[in-house]
């Protein structure tokens, strides 16, 4: 602490940042709790309707759960490319001797790019009419019998809008990983591998440990961001065919956008903080339980 | 979906039990294994950005007809004049570039003040003030969307330039005050107590010895938030209609012709012109910006 600082010289470096802060993020959360007990579309008179969102929410929309279902499974995948394969990719490049800093930088060229512009890429991949990448790739290795337009099946859609999400950041988890791994002393892993540990008991019993608080940092990201993806599905299906690929934040969207039914857009928003919320809960009450057992 | 199938053998390999026999020889075999393996999520990774590239330069014809996979039989450039004629690229670039610059003056500067009144003034609530913003890091952007669209009309800030940097600057803020604070602790107290002793205020001290001391923590706090600003699509979708202040994504989407109709090979050109300020900005800078990437982590 500064010896003669003053209140006003507190505030006046405070004050600025927490208007902005307050103005585009803190308020906006109280206004959107505020909304969800209201009903109104823009235009008429705001119309308080007590808990009635909610209970229309939880009990008598079925787009809202098949939406809260397909947010998970979209987040799992999400997580199983960007985590899973950033810790193999991280690993592995552990015991490359030359081009590392090259492969990080490749690795990661996906993620400066516009989702708009990965929607673009991935719908020509998906495509069946003309044969887009994917399809071609199944046609040569003998699995003609799975080429399909996998944006129009309802039972491939989801997956086929989440992994681009997945492909998008595993580069990003990657190198945080990578420079976490760097960090385990070294005496460390050269005295198991005397005691002749295996790579697997060697990963297992020292390195993961040592890079467990930037794993759980990790997985806290990776999983706000899933529960948060909107613009990769919204681009390529806008939540179709049917629902089969809507997420929540999609089917808010529409909600407040489309149907400009603001309240009830509100109320999945607020269940969206709170998912978000529990998750972080979730992981670090799992994550750091294991740390001390 | 290749990274997962993929997975398999590493961990199969890693599981093997040691051999006496082999001992030397086994991790040649694994180097040799992950080589492989890394090559082929590299490619994963890079090569539908190449063809993404290639089929800018494709002729029509070739595109709907050829294998995908195929090299173009001749280069075109007709595609980037299709993509200029249809689109006000260069527009968009200019408006991207302004709400980029616009947003990241803000965080910076603001995020600056805010870790100074924290981490070096420092007073009774600032554990509290910390944790406020950690909310805005953990809470998704959308939340604000409705709050936003309704204040901004009430306000007439929808369709401006600053419907989309507010938004933006204040949902990274929380990330830039934490890199901003971390650093800051580790400018020795002396420092400050010698300014003190010849009469410095807060002010002077800010502008004397924290501003210019924090001219790398500014480089990866830039470098960090560009690349969610500039590519920034939800903001812009939700408060932006008039085509002079399109940025880029949303000038990508007027691709989509009537009922879906896509001139695909000029739409990639027009991809390709759009990611080509940002590429260039990560291809030179990628060191720091990887650094920047790794602390913003770590420290956050």
């Amino acid at each position: 602490m500064l010896p003669n600082r003053s209140r006003t010289s507190v505030l006046v470096f405070l004050l600025p940042p927490l208007l902005l802060y307050g103005a585009a993020v803190l308020f906006p959360i109280l206004q959107s709790l505020f909304l969800s007990f209201f009903s109104w579309n823009g235009i008429s008179d705001m119309e308080f309707v007590g808990l009635d969102n909610y209970v229309r929410m939880f009990f008598a929309d079925d787009i809202f759960w098949r939406a809260f279902l397909n947010a998970l499974i979209y987040l799992a995948i999400c997580l199983v490319l960007q985590l899973g394969g950033a810790l193999v990719v991280a690993s592995l490049l552990t015991s490359l001797r030359r081009g590392r800093e090259l492969i990080k930088t490749l690795y990661l060229l996906p993620a400066v790019i516009s989702t708009v512009a990965i929607a673009f890429l991935f719908v020509r991949i998906y495509s069946l009419e003309p044969v887009g990448l994917l399809n071609q790739l199944f046609q040569w290795v003998g699995l003609g019998a799975l080429e399909r337009p996998w944006l129009s099946d309802v039972n491939t859609v989801l997956a086929a809008v989440s992994a681009p999400e997945g492909w998008r950041f595993t580069g990003l988890y990657m190198l945080i990983i990578y420079a976490a791994l760097l960090a385990v002393p070294k005496e460390l892993e050269e005295a198991a591998v005397l005691d002749g540990a295996s790579r697997w008991t060697l990963f297992t019993r020292i390195r993961f440990p040592y890079i467990r608080p930037v794993w759980i940092t990790t997985t806290i990201m990776a999983t706000t961001y899933g529960l948060r993806g909107f613009d990769i599905p919204y681009l390529m299906t806008n939540g179709g065919p049917g629902q089969s690929s809507e997420l929540l934040t999609t089917y808010m969207y529409k909600t407040a956008f489309t149907s400009t039914d603001f309240g009830y857009a509100s109320t999945i928003s607020v269940f969206i903080v709170i998912e978000c919320l529990v998750a972080v809960g979730l992981i670090l009450f799992l994550l750091k339980r294991k740390a001390d057992s | 979906m290749i990274t997962q199938a993929a997975a398999p053998p590493t961990a199969t390999a890693a599981v093997t039990p040691p051999q006496p026999g082999r001992k030397r020889r086994r991790p040649d075999l694994f180097r040799t294994l992950s080589r492989v393996l890394i090559m082929l999520i590299v490619i994963v990774q890079v090569y539908p950005l190449a063809w993404l590239f290639v089929t800018s330069l494709r002729s029509e014809h070739d595109f709907a007809t050829g294998d995908p996979f195929a090299l173009p039989g001749s280069l075109t450039w007709d595609n980037y004049a299709r993509a200029f004629e249809t689109g006000d690229l260069g527009r968009n670039i200019l408006n991207s570039l302004t709400v980029t610059m616009g947003a990241n003056v803000l965080i910076v500067l603001l995020g600056m003040m805010a870790a100074y009144a924290i981490q070096v003034l420092g007073f009774r609530f600032s554990r509290l003030v910390r944790g406020l913003f950690l909310v805005g890091i953990i809470v998704p952007v959308q939340i604000a969307l409705v709050p936003l669209f309704i204040d901004y009309s009430a306000v007439n800030l929808l369709d401006t330039y600053q419907s989309m940097i507010i938004p933006l600057a204040g949902f990274s803020l929380p990330m830039s005050v934490y890199l901003f604070s971390s650093f800051y602790e580790y400018i020795p107290n002396e420092t400050y107590e010698a300014a003190s002793l010849d009469g410095a205020g807060p002010y002077r001290i800010f502008g004397l010895i924290t501003l210019p001391l924090s001219l790398n923590t500014v480089v990866t706090v830039v470098l960090v938030n560009s690349i969610f600003i500039w590519n920034d699509f939800i903001f812009a979708n939700t408060f932006i209609l008039s085509e002079e202040l399109k940025t880029i994504p949303l000038g990508l989407q007027n691709y989509i012709g009537a009922m879906g109709k896509v001139d695909w090979t000029a739409t990639f050109a027009a991809v390709c012109v759009t990611i080509t300020p940002l590429l260039l900005v990560f291809l030179v800078l990628n060191k720091a910006m990887i650094q920047g990437l790794e602390s913003g982590a770590t420290k956050g």
